[in-house]
């Protein structure tokens, strides 16, 4: 077992039953000139979590942990898009519709891939989700049972609603979480701020939080016995 | 006495945070379902567990008098009422051992004795829903054993076969059970709209910050709004 120090308190995990979970770095929510940006996001604020992220992703291939990629999006005829998340507000650019990378949050297209510096490996999982969640209507859950996995930790973007709905979907069934605090990110640094709060408030309700240069050290102690 | 139920009637539009709800206008209120989240003793009544754990009981509260009131007026209208209700089987047999190890590190263990029974445990006294917004028979109760409403419960399919698919939402709290309830059920298409002055939380800027993060890029996860909003836009 390793340890991480941790809030609300240290995180210990097992490398072989742990997977580092990247939530829906894709295109159109990370760069310029994305979806993202044009709903009038600073996009800037979610690029700040590419760096420390792909030292994350490096070192967890170096050392054989399971890694799993997850993209939100829907099938090209929009069928699993619900209507209400379709005609919800009145954005500027519906699901859908063509965007400045293709087809707004539509699998296939450029702007839903995940972006290079991330890019999956062969072989790594890449889970498409419909929804914020990762669990909800994917194979997350038999994926992770099938691999023996208990343990997540999470990445990606962003902090208040997609990484959150998946660690609360993954917390109720069972999984232990430790969230990177720089390794998430949000177009709002409230959000960013309150949404790492609610993780390890209560005694750490949904998980628990620490930077990546925490997790880095406990994982380099040596390599996963294979 | 006997209550007229009146089956005709409308919700919407709303006035809400950040759009009219419902998104399609307006919907019948028996296509509607009020989900009233959580309202056991543990969590708001004096001497449940979160009363023990030193919280302000006050704070989960608060929602009370409007949600009682919510509550007359579905029934009134011919909504759909759920109550849920956490907890673990007498034995445990449902309780991740995270959850338990991590509510024990707090001094309220699930399962252990506390002031109003055996903690989180279906059937003992701190698990009952308070009086002030107690079910009434014919009325839906689902026990579910983590945060989310549809994790590992029948909800979707007591929505789907009662042919509900906008849902208003109340409990506690509000950075918890209600926002894992509500995500959940956004990600399986219900529109849903939470009432701010019908949920509570244990600290009020975790409050306050989860019903901002609902209103924010169109209503990400719906709409925010008060119980009287919805009283004043419900047509009969």
């Amino acid at each position: 077992m390793r340890t991480v120090p941790a809030d609300p308190y240290p995180f210990e995990f097992d490398p072989a039953g742990t997977a580092l979970l990247i939530i829906d770095m894709q295109r159109d929510f990370v760069e310029p000139g994305g979806f993202g940006e044009t709903l009038g996001n600073d996009v800037s604020w979610l690029q700040a979590v590419v760096p420390p992220l792909q030292r994350v992703l490096a070192t967890a291939r170096e050392v054989g942990l399971t890694v799993i990629h997850t993209r939100e999006g829907h099938v090209p005829d929009l069928s699993d898009c619900p209507p209400a998340k379709l005609n919800r507000g009145e954005p500027s650019l519906r699901i859908g519709e063509p965007g400045p990378k293709g087809r707004i949050l539509v699998r296939g297209e450029y702007g839903h891939d995940i972006i290079d510096e991330l890019a999956p490996l062969p072989g790594e999982l890449v889970v498409d989700k419909p929804g914020k969640g990762s669990f909800h209507g994917t194979s997350l859950g038999a994926e992770l049972a099938e691999l023996g996995v208990t343990s997540l930790v999470v990445t990606g973007v962003t902090t208040e609603v997609c990484v959150h709905t998946t660690v609360r979907e993954a917390n109720d069934r069972g999984y232990e979480c430790l969230v990177l605090s720089d390794c998430v990110g949000s177009y709002f640094p409230e959000f960013q701020r309150v949404g790492l709060e609610m993780i390890s408030a209560q005694g750490g309700i949904f998980g628990w939080v620490a930077p990546s240069s925490a997790f880095l050290a406990a994982l380099t102690l040596q390599e996963v016995p294979s | 006495m006997t209550a007229t139920v009146q089956t005709r009637a409308r919700i919407g539009p709303v006035a809400a945070n950040p759009y009219p709800w419902p998104y399609d206008g307006s919907v019948d209120a028996a296509r509607t379902a009020l989900i009233c989240i959580d309202w056991q003793v543990d969590f708001c009544g004096p001497g449940g567990y979160v009363d023990r754990m030193g919280y302000d009981i006050g704070l989960t509260r608060a929602g009370l008098p409007a949600t009682a009131r919510m509550l007359e007026h579905a029934r009134a209208t011919g909504m759909l009422v759920i109550h849920t209700r956490e907890g673990h089987s007498p034995d445990l047999s449902d309780l991740p051992a995270n959850k338990r190890w991590r509510s024990a590190r707090i001094g309220a263990e699930i399962g252990s004795a506390g002031p109003a029974g055996r903690i989180l445990v279906r059937g003992e006294p701190g698990w009952q829903i308070v009086p002030e917004v107690a079910p009434v028979p014919g009325e839906v109760l689902l026990d579910k054993p983590g945060k989310g409403a549809f994790y590992a419960t029948n909800l979707d399919l007591v929505l789907r076969t009662n042919g509900i698919t906008h849902l208003v939402l109340t409990g506690i709290t509000t950075d918890v059970c209600v926002h894992t309830t509500m995500r959940e059920a956004n990600d399986r298409g219900y529109e849903c709209l939470v009432l701010s002055d019908c949920t509570g939380a244990t600290d009020p800027a975790n409050h306050d910050a989860a019903l901002h993060m609902v209103t924010m890029q169109g209503g990400v996860f719906g709409a925010v709004a008060t119980s009287t909003a919805v009283i004043e836009g419900t047509t009969r």
